[in-house]
């Protein structure tokens, strides 16, 4: 009680600081315009910026700038375009690549870039003791994964070579055509091993070499500053190969987990760009600025898991009944204001054309004969179960939304359980749960993002959905096919057999939702949302203000 | 004089007045106390008939509606499902108010009794007993209660049972100081002296003495752990949705109160008239019951 009282009037003193300050003063945004500062709201503190330990979205922004992989990408079209590698071939049969790493590519101490950096770091990644949680990203590579379960032990027999100091080779188990979007993802990533070696062995998971003063990277910015939960800093580097194409100066990333302070900065004049919009803004921005909103389509699915482990959640005829009892239509409209749209399965539909397969739709009448099918006729006799999910408020509307739903229709109580993040990852890992939220966003635009995680024992599968036809699908028929049309039929036919099962009810396909300055130019939405740094420009507006009605 | 004369004149006469009746007299004077003392106890009928007040349930929801403003239909308006706001706060009060008395009288109990036999028992016992209240309060409250849930599970009585478990500490420390104070008075001497036990000298004599400085406590610790309900259900320590407590009405409200001003007033107006008259009801008490008050 007292801190919070102590919060109270620390507020109001920084309150009077600032409305002291404003003055005539210019506000952030027109300030950072002049000097191609970029100040973007950025979500969370980040958990860390080893690219090789990481796994959030804020993390990725960060390390985006101060890294680059051997493949980058086109923010506009998203296809790969070259990286620390100049150029690269594929052989005849898609299963081998060489890389040819561009001379001026330097570290930010000035050392060369080499294609030994790449093969330790590839080392590290899938070094069981370093616990990297992404090394399956680099499985398609031969013998990653026998390496990374500990079944290898000389990684000489694992299909990542330098060849000479500016050519790096990679094998592959089966061709797999979306290689090069991988080599885009941070665990892919090179680090220099002298900077993580001066502070640590190479598999310590939390060492100095982070820090500002220590942290050394190949990307278009390099650290320059870390105050936690207040703001990191990233600035020019100086050695970037192509340093003339990088137009900002500096970019800020502000950790401002609460939405609604978020939007308020941002009408402040005091970030460009914000991670999120608040879903109780939407309607006044749409009427008064649609100008600053972008919202776009996302490569990702919200959904609820199942614990078919579970009674009476073992019965798939009430994993059908709870499915087809929610208006997603109505839930997508109305607590979502329409900024998602429906989704019938769990890859997103359109990607790179493939068009998943809807093996349901909402009908209630149908969900209460299957439920009373199953021994409870209008939900009589039911057990009363949880929704999980981390302590949002998005989810949370969903949540009591789609309870009442259940309610109306089925019949049946259910309650709400509300964890913060860790705990619910946590409960999920250990498949304490009986239904829980969960959002996937995809890594790269291939199916293969999101069916790969329901595979027997999937370290994301969580739901105890296992069925040895989808294995073989997902894992041997589709990556061996090098006609895209063919291996899309073998990913429908994998995700028939995963939504006639049902351990999952895809809810809604993401969009992304952010509050855009006119000011900020080269950051196009794109359905990975994703951002190329190098691209990003600012354009003074010196005459423009947000207008006063929001 | 007759026999209707003398019944006249015993009538007259004045009555045995107790200690508590001119404290009743004393307090129906005060028209604030008695004000708030009536909004209490309509507050409470409201919330507890709530469901023959209202065509609507509390989960009931409208969500091609949404939030709309006050009208005919739904006097308080409508929040982001299109549930009526007045039913979700009449059933609110039912959880705000019941935590507050609930959670209150634990503490209450529990502060008044420890701290009087520590503060009359004094010497070794007395450093004893503080010392634990200083341990248990120099505990991080948050990990206390957490550690209370966890132990009682997700029950909405057994939270108010650890929010009052918590909230005793200070109680017992006022209690104990009064008490230590009075005990050297000759009044509680003389019951020593004629032999009184002394747990009736502790009933009897300290605790009403005590009274005062109690009443004005209760009063505040009530809207504390209104509050304090509200926060640990925020985190998903308290009652969960599509429950709602007046604190929950208003932490939601906050969040869209530029957008939805009606849904942050109206519960917010429910939670500060009742905390207004508890406040004007605990005054009005706090005269009433001092002893040391001159009659009229």
């Amino acid at each position: 009680m007292k801190t919070k009282r102590h919060h109270c009037f620390s507020f109001c003193f920084i309150f009077l600081l600032t409305a002291c300050g404003g003055g005539d003063n210019l506000s952030r945004v027109d300030s950072g315009n002049q000097e191609g500062v970029l100040h973007f709201g950025n979500g969370t503190e980040p958990q860390g910026l080893d690219p090789h330990i990481v796994t959030g979205v804020p993390e990725h922004h960060i390390i985006n700038a101060l890294f680059e992989g051997l493949v980058s990408k086109d923010p506009y079209t998203l296809e790969p375009i070259p990286g620390v590698a100049e150029s690269w071939e594929i052989s005849e049969d898609g299963r081998t690549y060489t890389f040819n790493l561009r001379r001026d590519a330097l570290w930010s101490n000035g050392d060369p870039v080499t294609a030994e950096h790449f093969r330790w770091s590839w080392q590290r990644v899938l070094s069981p003791e370093l616990g990297s949680q992404y090394n399956y990203m680099l499985y398609p590579v031969l013998n990653a994964e026998a390496y990374a379960n500990g079944e290898l032990t000389d990684f000489s027999q694992v299909g990542a070579k330098a060849l000479d100091a500016h050519t790096f080779q990679v094998e592959l188990e089966n061709p797999t055509p979306y290689l090069l979007q991988l080599l885009d993802h941070y665990s892919t990533f090179a680090v220099h091993p002298e900077t993580v070696l001066a502070h640590g062995s190479m598999t310590d998971r939390i060492t100095q070499w982070t820090r500002v003063e220590n942290m050394v990277s190949n990307g278009p910015f390099k650290l320059s500053e870390w105050a936690i939960n207040s703001q990191i800093r990233v600035e020019k580097s100086e050695t970037y190969w192509d340093r003339e194409a990088v137009q900002l100066n500096a970019i800020v990333y502000y950790p401002t987990e609460n939405t609604v302070t978020e939007e308020r900065m941002f009408r402040d004049e005091e970030i460009h760009f914000t991670n999120v919009i608040p879903m109780d803004k939407i309607s006044t921005y749409r009427n008064i600025a649609p100008d600053l909103l972008q919202i776009a389509p996302y490569l990702g699915t919200y959904y609820y898991l199942i614990n078919t482990d579970k009674e009476p959640f073992n019965d798939l005829r009430v994993r059908k009944a709870l499915a087809m009892s929610v208006d997603r239509d109505l839930l997508t409209e109305t607590v979502m204001r329409g900024t998602v749209t429906p989704a019938y399965a769990l890859t997103p539909p359109g990607t790179l054309g493939y068009q998943p397969p809807q093996t349901f739709s909402y009908d209630p009448e149908e969900a209460k004969r299957l439920l009373a099918e199953a021994g409870y006729p209008n939900g009589e006799g039911f057990p009363s179960f949880e929704i999980l999910y981390n302590t949002l408020d998005e989810h949370r509307r969903i949540a009591v939304a789609i309870q009442e739903m259940w309610r109306q229709n089925l019949g049946i109580n259910v309650e709400l359980l509300n964890q913060e993040w860790r705990v619910y990852l946590d409960s999920q890992d250990n498949m304490n749960y009986d239904v829980s939220r969960r959002g996937w966003i995809g890594d790269y635009v291939d199916p293969n993002s999101f069916l790969d995680m329901m595979i027997t024992g999937g370290g994301n599968n969580k739901t105890g959905f296992s069925d040895p036809r989808y294995d073989d699908l997902v894992l041997n028929v589709a990556p061996s096919k090098l006609d895209e049309s063919e291996r899309f039929e073998a990913y429908y036919e994998a995700e028939t057999i995963l939504m006639e099962d049902m351990p999952i009810i895809p809810l809604y396909t993401y969009q992304s939702r952010h509050f855009r300055h006119p000011s900020l130019k080269g950051l196009p939405p794109n359905i990975l949302d994703y951002y190329n740094w190098k691209y990003v420009y600012l354009e003074p507006m010196p005459e423009f203000d947000i207008p006063d009605e929001l | 004089m007759t026999t209707e004369e003398i019944v006249t004149a015993t009538q007259a006469l004045p009555k045995g007045v107790s200690l508590w009746d001119d404290a009743w007299l004393r307090l129906k004077k005060n028209k604030l106390a008695m004000f708030g003392l009536c909004f209490l106890i309509l507050m409470s009928l409201l919330c507890l008939l709530a469901p023959w007040l209202t065509p609507y349930g509390y989960e009931d929801q409208d969500l091609r509606l949404g939030a709309s403003g006050p009208s005919m239909a739904h006097w308080l308006g409508t929040d982001t499902f299109g549930r009526d706001l007045l039913t979700r706060i009449l059933y609110g009060g039912r959880v705000s108010l019941m935590v507050g008395f609930i959670a209150t009288s634990v503490a209450l109990i529990i502060g008044v009794t420890y701290g009087a036999v520590a503060g009359y028992a004094g010497g070794k016992t007395d450093a004893l007993m503080m010392r634990l209240v200083d341990i248990i309060y120099a505990l991080p409250f948050m990990i206390f209660i957490i550690l209370l849930m966890v132990v009682f599970g997700r029950n909405i009585l057994l939270l108010f049972l650890a929010i009052g478990a918590v909230e005793w500490l200070v109680m017992a420390r006022i209690v104990r100081g009064q008490v230590q104070n009075l005990r050297q008075q000759e009044f509680v001497e003389a019951a020593i002296s004629i032999g009184l036990s002394p747990w009736s000298i502790i009933r009897k004599h300290l605790i009403p003495n005590a009274l005062g400085p109690i009443i004005v406590y209760t009063t505040l610790t009530i809207p504390n752990v209104m509050l304090l309900e509200a926060f640990l259900s925020f985190l998903g320590l308290g009652i969960q949705p599509p429950q709602s407590s007046w604190g929950l009405l208003i932490s939601y409200g906050v969040e869209s109160m530029e957008e939805y001003p009606w849904l942050l007033i109206f519960p917010g107006l429910a939670l500060t008239l009742t905390l207004f008259a508890l406040n004007f009801l605990g005054d009005g008490l706090r005269d009433a019951l001092d002893p040391k008050a001159s009659r009229d």
